[in-house]
């Protein structure tokens, strides 16, 4: 009986021993599952190199650029716009501009920074890994050089794009090159003059024009992606903000010849009609020189992409009408079209360009009224009393995907620089050095009906600037005023020297002090 | 090789299950009774032949029969509640003995982590639970019923049907998971709400670093350890059954504004909208010029007036010489006070069975399985219910387009509100789990029982379907199709653990040793699919019925795993100096550094046993004791210590979507390169206390006061530039604070009374963040609004935000004031009359940033609890209270107005509260200030209460009886009233909010009355 009792003592204990030296260092090490790391990616298959790119315009198009947060801030410092959003930030005080202290801690301000500045991190992150690929290159193998040059273009084109924009919003901010991609260096990097800024735009354009693709846009590899004509418009917008209402600036020099080469290609061309250029037909169209490339794959319900990210993201949702006739035309009406907005357009008998921005909520916006859209969309009044809904964020339930009840202006892009641009930025710089610029001036004039002008002025150019841009969303008509000096005399409760600029967003300045001074 | 142990484990339990039935014994038979002072038997009393394990148990009588080898052999007599006694056999073959009620617990065997000690020994301190007071509380899951018992234990119950309570020990140290460890049987879980109250045989919660250190890495939020009930040797089967009925009454629920009110207020907002919208309800519902008739009771509509609990479940317990069982079945059944499908439902089936085959071995295996459905409510809905009109009816016979329901449509008077009584409708939200953790062990004792070797195989099986469902509806005119989420989600866990213990003495030192090894792994994978257009019925609740699509798949989870070795040696000289030491070295597969190191020890001075104290009468037991240790918290999220690529189309872009063309996807990917190493985080703890009876044992207590500093803290941290989040060990903090709880029993006569209380008191304070000067946070989407703070020297996330000092009263005051004056200079007519008046701590006449400051921390400084039972006869009655102080509640349900776009609704004592002209109130704006952004602050102290409360948790009248001559049943029944009072100045549903303090989207706490009956034979 003992006999046997030790046995099997003897037998448990040699198995339990067993058990522990299962214990072995290779039980702890495994990777984390379900996160892949980059360490999988295979530089060497150069086939994928277009693929950190590709990621770039999906953190710009899904980022902040387009994004509510970002347009509803630059499209509120306008007199032609009632911004009407659940902000009294935005409807007190961005839309008197206020600048300092008061809006410093606004949330929105931080979403915006923080966005651009997010998708500039995505761009210097997909530039360390286009170098990975680029170190597999051949020595003989020039035309991997190239692409990989025009692929590096894309991606500094969208990173100075940003940077730009970012500057006209804050004024004086840092220029983050591929050393941000460490986190220590984000804590410390210290401010640049926003002339520098613009500066830095400039040169970086010069990489670009010199390695991107000399096609159109929509004519690309990759269709619908930034070319050599969208670096030169950047190029010409930054120049013309560093020229200021200089007439004497060399910057001038710089607008003219980047325009002139654009125009001078031949390959852009004025959309027709100016109403459809907002809709569907529009899309992409010849004279799309940047757009943001949105799609429902033409499916009635599962996977959409949409500007910004979230459903509130969508640039078209939060624009379109209260409607009580329904989905999908039907959203929170915030950005209306002004009373001035309306007056200044019908004074000057611009009735496509009205007819264009300007849609009606039933009867001055009466409840229990309604009007029809030139397509055919019952819009309701509000109780809000709300006349207008902005025309170039509206998109016809006709040209929606079929079945598509969700996910209003589903499948369309939004627009962000047009050849239209391009003629009124040659003409403006061909006036500013004295020349004639009825030429291109002339040719946005006519595609929306409106008699040819003969030797126009500059406040002539600036009016048809402010008709062309009318309700978009970049806030050009007050950085026309800004840079023209205007802005004092013609936007009530804008100070000189305070205004121009919204204040760095005190969560920022908390985790960077040198963003403080 | 986890198999083949498993297997071979399996062989042996039941070929020594069989070889275990036949017994040879010699010596004779004695017969005898057991009854206690007042001649009551006791049934259920161990009677054991010492130095053996021969033993049985009384019957229901009292009566005991046990064969014992001879006339030498001494009888061990022990029953809970008794002193042990021993007796000598002599030549008695009839022994009657009356035990005598146990003064002191000091002799209790206490749970402590991977073994017992006696409560009289213990350097560390150990609240052990009260089982008995615990089966009291009318609650579904048993953590609720600890509420206010506890010192330093902090409760706070959700209040939807079965949903887990959130337990805090001694504070807060991680601004991650700071739920406790439980233990149940040798398994780590997350929480015990699978446990049935009625299961649980012991419960003990290690509360500092000397007690919980043995569980390592694990043990940072304090351990809680149960053991479930077993059955005892030679023991009749004892059935009992225990069961409640009750009915759950919503509480203090607030008083929203009238239909009247509101459209007063709606109109004092001034704007086309609002006013817009009262004529549109006079038109529309009825009523004349501005004055609606419609006055909707959105809380009304939508909770029931009660709603049904029940808990049923029947034990038996039961043993022979060589095997003993326990089988038990529960159900519980919760329905929600919210009028909408949620309720939760539960059964239990526990199984335990131990065999002594041979004297040196035991092998024994429990499981608990269980099985449950949940149905959600849609919380949404009681937010929604806050701040809708009511000036729209809930249903509307108009809203033609409507279906399948008739609801109304704000839209339709030209206001947003979702419909809340639609919301909670049109929410099908369902999960049904089913949970099995069986374990088996085998133990082995050698050289009399001073060697003991344990081996044990935990493991946890869960698996759950979630289905959430909304069917096609509409509210008018657009309809929305129906959405299928379907979810499937898997939990493997096991453990694997070894114990060899060794307990010896020689004269007055008696020490023990253990040794220990245990590994584990954790695993959890989760697939879930989506799609529209999913017919109705469940039996078609299938996405291929419906439109599925890529995007609408995921799929998640995670493996971890962690290797452990530890050791606990405890001494002590007579009872009266003692010590404990532990050490436990931890690997963790979740961090780049793979191993920590958590040692503790703890010392105790026993002076009543000292000469010196011998000859006096007040003092019956009074130790000292210090204890110092380092623990870790692994609840951390892992990371991967590397650059993570995110592929897919959430990282690609479309390109071609030109006129006609749709766009595609080419694909892209983006990488995320910032990442930090990440590691456990740390505490080290000290803790001192005292143990103490005075007054003949009447009255007993224990102090300690504890000092917990946690290192390597680990949150999310922000960077500039919307750089992502580094997740890192960024801070520290420390917790300190006295945990007190004090008891006092006496009797006059034949009643007896026992009087309790208990508090602790916490102090918390972030001690580090490395160079920031602070870490900005907030509850989600409303960070901007509401924010709150972690900066060094301040409570943890403490609410941050302007002071608001008054209302202007005047225009005067307007004007006199610099902050006001430059705010109407900027824009004219900012600050008005009726509006809020902030204080400008940095003086430099404008409201700014630099105004903000430290609003209050959520975290009570004092959570306390109180408790008094009364015996006389066969009646028993007791009450419990419990509160919390020092804490503040950031009231987000009235601070919803700030992002609104139009008048929202407002509880009816906001309303009837605000200013009206000069000399009003002092501490409301106006109607109007509401809409005006000068009063929609970044936080201010208008939105911050106090979080105080004092609440009756639990009254309870019982009597005892017996049914029966041959076998009689003891027989119990009670009527509970659970909450059924609360105190507290809080405006919102309750004061008991989780998380971080912001009061959003409650489900209100319910009163319960219940009768129940509990039986044992």
């Amino acid at each position: 009986m003992k006999h046997i009792n030790y046995k099997n003592r003897i037998y448990k204990v040699a198995m339990l021993a067993s058990v522990l030296l299962t214990g072995c260092s290779d039980f702890l090490d495994n990777p984390l599952e379900n996160q892949t790391p980059s360490v999988s990616i295979d530089y060497t298959d150069l086939n994928r190199m277009y693929q950190p790119v590709s990621g770039v315009y999906s953190s710009v198009s899904k980022g902040g650029f387009a994004s509510w947060v970002h347009t509803f801030l630059k499209t509120s410092q306008s007199v032609d716009i009632d911004p009407r959003t659940g902000y009294s930030e935005v409807n007190e005080l961005v839309h008197n501009y206020k600048s300092g202290a008061a809006i410093k801690g606004f949330w929105a301000l931080d979403d915006l920074w923080s966005r651009y500045y997010g998708s500039v991190l995505a761009c210097n992150s997909a530039l360390v890994e286009l170098d990975k690929f680029g170190a597999n290159i051949g020595d003989g193998d020039q035309a991997n050089k190239q692409l990989l040059a025009r692929y590096q273009a894309e991606v500094r084109f969208f990173r100075a794009l940003l940077h730009y924009y970012i500057a006209r919003s804050f004024g004086n901010v840092p220029v983050l090159g591929v050393e941000s991609v460490d986190p220590a260096y984000l804590g410390t990097v210290g401010k640049t003059p926003v002339a520098d800024v613009r500066q830095h735009v400039i040169s970086e354009m010069d990489f670009c024009i010199a390695n991107l693709e000399d096609a159109r846009p929509n004519q690309a590899t990759h269709q619908g992606g930034v070319t050599k004509y969208t670096a030169l418009l950047l190029k010409a917008k930054a120049a013309m903000d560093l020229a200021g209402n200089d007439n004497g600036s060399p910057h001038w020099n710089t607008v003219l010849e980047a325009t002139d080469q654009i125009i001078n290609s031949n390959r852009f061309s004025l959309f027709e009609d100016y109403y459809q250029l907002w809709k569907k037909p529009g899309k992409m169209c010849d004279e799309a020189i940047l757009e943001l490339q949105y799609s429902d794959f033409g499916n009635p319900t599962g996977d959409v992409v949409t500007s910004g990210g979230q459903v509130w993201d969508n640039l078209f949702l939060f624009q379109a009408p209260q409607n009580t006739y329904g989905a999908p035309i039907n959203g929170d009406g915030w950005l209306i079209p002004s009373d001035e907005a309306a007056r200044f357009l019908s004074g000057r008998k611009d009735n496509v360009r009205m007819k264009t921005a300007i849609q009606h909520c039933g009867i001055e916006g009466r409840p229990g009224t309604f009007s029809v859209t030139p397509d055919g969309d019952t819009i309701s009044g509000n109780t809000a009393g709300k006349k207008y809904f902005n025309g170039k964020a509206y998109f016809p339930k006709s040209q929606m995907t079929p079945g598509r009840v969700d996910w209003y202006g589903a499948n369309n892009n939004v627009r962000v620089f047009r050849y239209a641009e391009v003629l009124l930025m040659n003409a403006e710089a061909k006036i500013r050095k004295g020349q004639n610029g009825d030429a291109p001036l002339n040719l946005v004039r006519k595609r929306v009906g409106l008699a040819p002008l003969v030797n126009a002025t500059i406040p002539q150019l600036m009016d048809e600037r402010r008709a062309e841009f009318i309700c978009e969303w970049w806030g050009e008509r007050f950085n026309d005023l800004v840079r023209t000096d205007q802005a004092a005399t013609v936007l009530s409760g804008f100070v000189k020297g305070e205004s121009e600029f919204f204040p760095i967003p005190q969560a920022q300045e908390d985790r960077n002090i040198n963003l403080r001074n | 090789m986890k198999q083949n142990y498993f297997k071979t484990l399996m062989v042996l339990f039941f070929l020594t299950t069989v070889a275990g039935s036949t017994v040879f014994s010699q010596g004779f038979v004695l017969n005898g009774t057991v009854k206690d002072e007042s001649g009551e038997s006791v049934p259920g009393t161990t009677v054991l032949v010492k130095g053996t394990s021969n033993g049985t148990s009384t019957d229901a009588d009292g009566v005991f029969s046990i064969r014992v080898p001879g006339s030498e052999a001494v009888l061990v007599f022990s029953s809970i509640g008794f002193a042990t006694q021993e007796i000598a056999v002599g030549n008695r073959t009839q022994l009657d003995v009356v035990l005598v009620a146990e003064a002191t617990q000091l002799s209790d065997v206490v749970i402590i982590g991977y073994g017992t000690q006696k409560k009289g020994d213990l350097t560390a301190p150990v609240s052990t639970i009260n089982t008995d007071e615990m089966l009291k509380r009318t609650t579904s899951t048993p953590m609720e019923a600890l509420q206010g018992t506890i010192p330093g234990v902090q409760v706070v119950a959700g209040g939807s049907p079965g949903a887990s309570p959130s337990v805090r020990i001694r504070g807060i140290g991680s601004f991650n998971n700071s739920n406790p460890l439980y233990v149940v049987d040798g398994m780590f879980v997350d929480n015990i709400d699978f446990l049935n109250p009625n299961d649980i045989a012991d419960m003990s919660i290690l509360k500092d670093a000397s007690g919980a250190a043995i569980y390592g890495v694990r043990a940072a939020n304090g351990v809680v350890i149960i053991t479930t009930k077993k059955g005892t040797k030679n023991m009749k089967t004892r059935v009992t059954y225990n069961g409640f009925v009750g009915l759950q009454k919503p509480v203090n629920v607030p008083r929203m504004a009238n239909g009247e009110q509101f459209a007063a207020y709606a109109l004092e907002w001034r704007t086309p909208a609002d006013s817009g919208s009262v004529r549109e309800s006079v038109n529309r519902y009825g009523g004349s010029g501005l004055r609606p008739s419609t006055s909707t009771d959105w809380y009304n509509a939508l909770l029931r007036k009660q709603a049904l609990i029940t808990n049923q479940g029947i034990d038996l317990q039961g043993g022979s010489d060589k095997v003993t069982y326990t089988v038990g079945f529960n159900h519980t059944y919760q329905n929600g006070t919210m009028d909408a499908k949620n309720d939760f439902q539960r059964y239990n089936v526990r199984l335990q069975m131990e065999a002594n085959p041979y004297k040196w071995l035991k092998l024994g295996f429990t499981s608990i399985l269980n099985n449950s459905t949940t149905h959600f409510p849609n919380n949404n809905a009681f937010l929604t219910a806050y701040t809708a009109s009511p000036l729209v009816p809930v249903y509307d016979e108009e809203n033609v387009n409507a279906f399948p329901v008739r609801f109304s449509n704000s839209g339709l008077i030209g206001r947003n509100d979702p419909n809340a009584v639609a919301d909670a409708y049109y929410n099908f939200n369902r999960l049904k789990q089913f949970q099995v953790l069986p374990s088996v062990y085998a133990e082995a004792s050698f050289w009399e029982n001073r060697f003991t070797f344990r081996s044990q195989l935990s493991q946890l099986y869960g698996s759950g379907l979630r289905a959430n469902y909304v069917p096609q509806r509409s509210l008018g005119p657009a309809t929305l199709v129906s959405h299928l989420v379907s979810g499937q989600e898997r939990t493997t866990n096991y453990i694997l653990d070894n114990l060899l213990t060794y307990r010896d003495n020689k004269g007055s030192h008696n020490w023990s040793v253990l040794l220990g090894q245990s590994s584990r792994q954790e695993q959890w994978r989760l697939t879930r699919v989506e799609a529209d257009n999913v017919p109705a019925d469940e039996e078609f609740w299938y996405t291929r019925q419906g439109r599925p699509n890529q995007a609408y798949y995921d799929e998640d989870g995670y493996r971890n795993r962690g290797l452990s070795y530890f050791t606990r040696g405890t001494y002590d000289y007579d009872g009266k100096y003692l010590l404990t030491a532990t050490f436990r070295a931890d690997g963790s597969s979740k961090y780049q550094s793979k191993w920590g190191y958590f040692p503790s020890v703890g010392l105790g001075w026993v002076l009543s046993y000292e000469d010196f104290m011998a000859g006096q009468h007040l003092v019956d037991f009074l130790k000292l004791r210090g204890s110092w240790g380092k623990l870790g918290n692994d609840g951390i999220r892992p990371n991967s210590g590397y650059a993570v690529v995110t592929l897919g189309n959430p990282s690609s872009a479309i390109f071609g979507s030109a006129g006609n063309t749709a766009g595609q996807y080419i694909p892209g990917y983006t990488v995320n390169n910032f990442f930090a190493n990440i590691t456990w985080e740390v505490v080290t703890e000290w803790d001192f206390g005292v143990d103490f009876e005075l007054f003949n044992n009447r009255l007993k207590g224990s102090v300690d006061y504890f000092d917990r500093k946690t290192a390597n803290v680990a949150l999310d941290r922000a960077f500039p530039f919307g750089a992502p989040n580094i997740y890192g060990n960024w801070a520290s903090m420390a917790n300190s604070g006295f945990d007190v709880g004090l008891t006092w029993n006496g009797k006059a006569g034949k009643l007896g009374y026992q009087v309790g209380g208990n508090f602790s008191t916490l102090r918390n304070r972030v001690t580090n963040i490395g160079a920031l000067p602070n870490i900005p946070g907030g509850f989600p989407e409303w960070t901007a609004e509401f924010p709150n703070r972690i900066e060094v020297g301040k409570p943890m996330q403490y609410f941050y935000g302007y002071e608001v000092s008054g209302i202007y009263q005047t225009q005067q005051e307007i004007d006199a004031d610099p902050m006001a004056a430059s705010a109407n200079a900027a824009v004219p007519g900012a600050v008005q009359p009726g509006f809020f008046k902030y204080r400008d701590l940095n003086g430099n006449g404008i409201r700014d940033d630099g105004d903000r400051t430290n609003l209050g921390s959520y975290l009570p400084t004092v959570t306390y609890g109180f408790n008094a039972s009364l015996t006389y006869a066969n009646f028993d009655f007791s009450v419990v209270l419990q509160g919390v102080a020092g804490n503040k509640i950031m009231n987000l349900n009235r601070g919803r107005y700030v992002k609104g776009q139009s008048s929202l609704n407002l509880d009816a004592d906001f309303y009837e509260s605000l200013w009206t002209g000069p000399g009003t109130t002092n501490s409301y704006p106006s109607a109007y200030a509401l809409s005006k952004s000068w009063n929609r602050p970044q936080g201010a102290s208008f939105f911050v209460e106090s979080g105080a409360y004092l609440r009756v948790q639990n009254v309870q009248l019982g009597y005892n009886f017996k049914i029966g001559k041959e076998a009689p049943v003891s027989m119990r029944v009670f009527a509970t009233a659970d909450r059924p009072l609360i105190f507290t100045k809080y405006s919102g549903f309750t004061p008991e909010i989780s998380g971080i303090g912001y009061d959003a989207n409650v489900y209100p706490i319910s009163s319960t009355y219940s009768l129940g009956v509990r039986a044992s034979f």
